[in-house]
């Protein structure tokens, strides 16, 4: 097999057919922007669920009669504790400043004493910022020596439990749906491309032309149509996130960060999208007979 | 060269060929003859391998229907030079690539192929049109362009079915006087023709196809 007749008959194409050519790349295009404008909002609306989760924080307030190295050992304990990242003591005079940041007012000046108990805030690992996992370790916390109340906002990790589950299937079911719908759009669009060509593929198979003969320059246009249409994909993308976006709405520049990976990525999409558009349709003509009946 | 032993061929429970035995010696020109629908296409479908008969084994160019498995058709048909009436020309590319597409399907040298397609087009007379596209040229260039496709892998038979079915009569008989041409250098022709004033002025051994089956003809009287 000649490589350099299947590269030069890959780019004959583009030549010899124009229209179809830019139908298929510009389909590929489009695709690929209906897919990656998806991707980037499901994955910036589990950015923004994360990063709720990340905000909530479990607080263990202390009895009073805690010595200091009774303090220190409970800290250790709830240090080594399974799902938690990180803990750090709250005295009761820092709980004051706290009250005192908050309210505007001294409380031991309100009061005449302190009333604000001593703390442990306790952060924990990513895995364990649900509602259920959350409400155990709470549970083994509370029943600890020397720990009064354990305090989180347990209905907001209910509430984002709910939200995640619900949207992580609306997120597949849209994902699936666009997945399905762009091979389908990009296989037929390459369909019709090789459909006209179906007696060129009949007379080279009566000239002695093997299938793998024939397909191999129908894949490598394939390649190329994809490879074109992921990079138009991805450089009308990154124009609308780096340049546009900013321009309109500089607040949302978080929300619009694109990894230039993902670039990469579309462009890689879409030649796998090119390719197999391209084999499917070819597969269907290749055993044809030479001489349609 | 060609071997037809008790061939049977029906579509749709039609039988079109029944029986057909059909020899034919290296070198030899043979017309095939018959009124429309009388399966000629077909015989030569059988031998370029696209049908295969429901009884009876075709031999030709060494490949016989019993043993030759499909991934082995494509060696067979670079072994035989085919010419149809509608031509069956690549309309997206150039005759020059017309012409070399028969010499890269088998991996032939890229210096090599461009001798061998200008000595093919030099031939039938298209040197100078190499660079057409098909659409741009004559019914009777476009075929001299097959016939052209045909000869560059020096097949030794050629199967022409009508090739002159679309041509006018000085187109046709330059497109006879070629096939003579080639037929002298020792390739065997089997050509389907309708066009019995051809016959007649290029004389050669006729087989006339009738109720399914092959006779042999003599020139005297309109087969």
């Amino acid at each position: 097999m000649q490589i350099g007749y299947i590269i030069r008959e890959g780019f004959s194409g583009f030549k010899r057919a124009k229209l179809s050519m830019f139908a298929a790349v510009l389909t590929i295009c489009i695709s690929l922007l209906l897919l990656s404008t998806f991707t980037l909002l499901a994955v910036n609306a589990n950015r923004v669920v994360e990063s709720l989760r990340e905000k909530v924080e479990m607080e263990a307030f202390l009895a009073d009669f805690l010595n200091p190295a009774e303090t220190n050992a409970l800290r250790d304990s709830l240090t080594v504790l399974e799902g938690v990242r990180e803990v750090r003591y709250v005295s009761k005079e820092e709980a004051a400043e706290i009250f005192k940041a908050e309210f505007g007012e001294d409380i031991k000046r309100v009061l005449d004493f302190n009333p604000l108990p001593a703390s442990i805030k306790i952060h924990l690992k990513d895995g364990y910022k649900t509602a259920h996992k959350a409400e155990e370790i709470a549970e083994r916390i509370r029943t600890m020596r020397g720990v009064e109340d354990v305090i989180y906002r347990k209905t907001l990790l209910e509430m984002l439990d709910r939200r995640a589950t619900t949207l992580m299937w609306i997120v597949l079911g849209i994902g699936v749906f666009i997945t399905i719908s762009s091979v389908f759009l990009v296989a037929n669009t390459i369909r019709l491309a090789i459909y006209a060509k179906r007696k060129i593929v009949q007379t080279m198979k009566l000239i002695g032309a093997t299938k793998s003969f024939i397909r191999l320059p129908f894949l490598m246009e394939g390649l190329m149509q994809g490879f074109l249409g992921g990079g138009l994909a991805a450089g009308l993308l990154y124009l609308l996130f780096e340049y546009v976006g900013q321009w309109i709405a500089s607040d949302l520049s978080d929300f619009l960060k694109v990894e230039m990976i993902a670039y990469g990525l579309i462009v890689a999409v879409g030649c796998v999208l090119g390719l197999f558009g391209s084999m499917i349709s070819i597969r269907r003509f290749i055993g044809e007979s030479v001489v349609p009946q | 060269m060609i071997e037809l032993r008790n061939i049977s061929v029906s579509f749709d429970g039609q039988e079109v060929l029944s029986g057909l035995n059909f020899s034919m010696k290296s070198g030899e020109f043979v017309y095939l003859v018959g009124p429309t629908g009388a399966g000629k296409s077909s015989l030569l479908r059988l031998l370029y391998m696209d049908l295969k008969p429901d009884a009876g084994t075709v031999h030709v160019a060494g490949y016989d229907s019993e043993r030759t498995k499909t991934r082995d058709i494509p060696h067979l048909r670079r072994k035989l030079g085919i010419v149809f009436q509608d031509f069956k020309l690549l309309e997206d590319r150039d005759v020059y690539d017309n012409v070399a597409f028969a010499l890269y399907v088998t991996n032939t040298k890229r210096s090599d192929i461009k001798k061998r397609v200008l000595q093919a087009l030099a031939e039938v007379g298209l040197t100078h049109k190499r660079g057409q596209m098909p659409h741009e040229l004559s019914g009777g260039e476009q075929q001299r362009v097959v016939i052209a496709r045909a000869l560059v892998n020096a097949p030794s038979l050629l199967l022409a079915d009508e090739p002159t079915g679309n041509l006018d009569p000085h187109a046709s008989s330059e497109i006879m006087e070629l096939l003579r041409k080639i037929n002298m250098r020792g390739t065997a022709i089997l050509m389907a023709t309708h066009n019995y004033d051809l016959v007649r002025k290029y004389p050669a051994r006729i087989v006339k196809l009738e109720n399914g089956k092959l006779f042999e003809v003599e020139l005297k009287e309109k087969p």
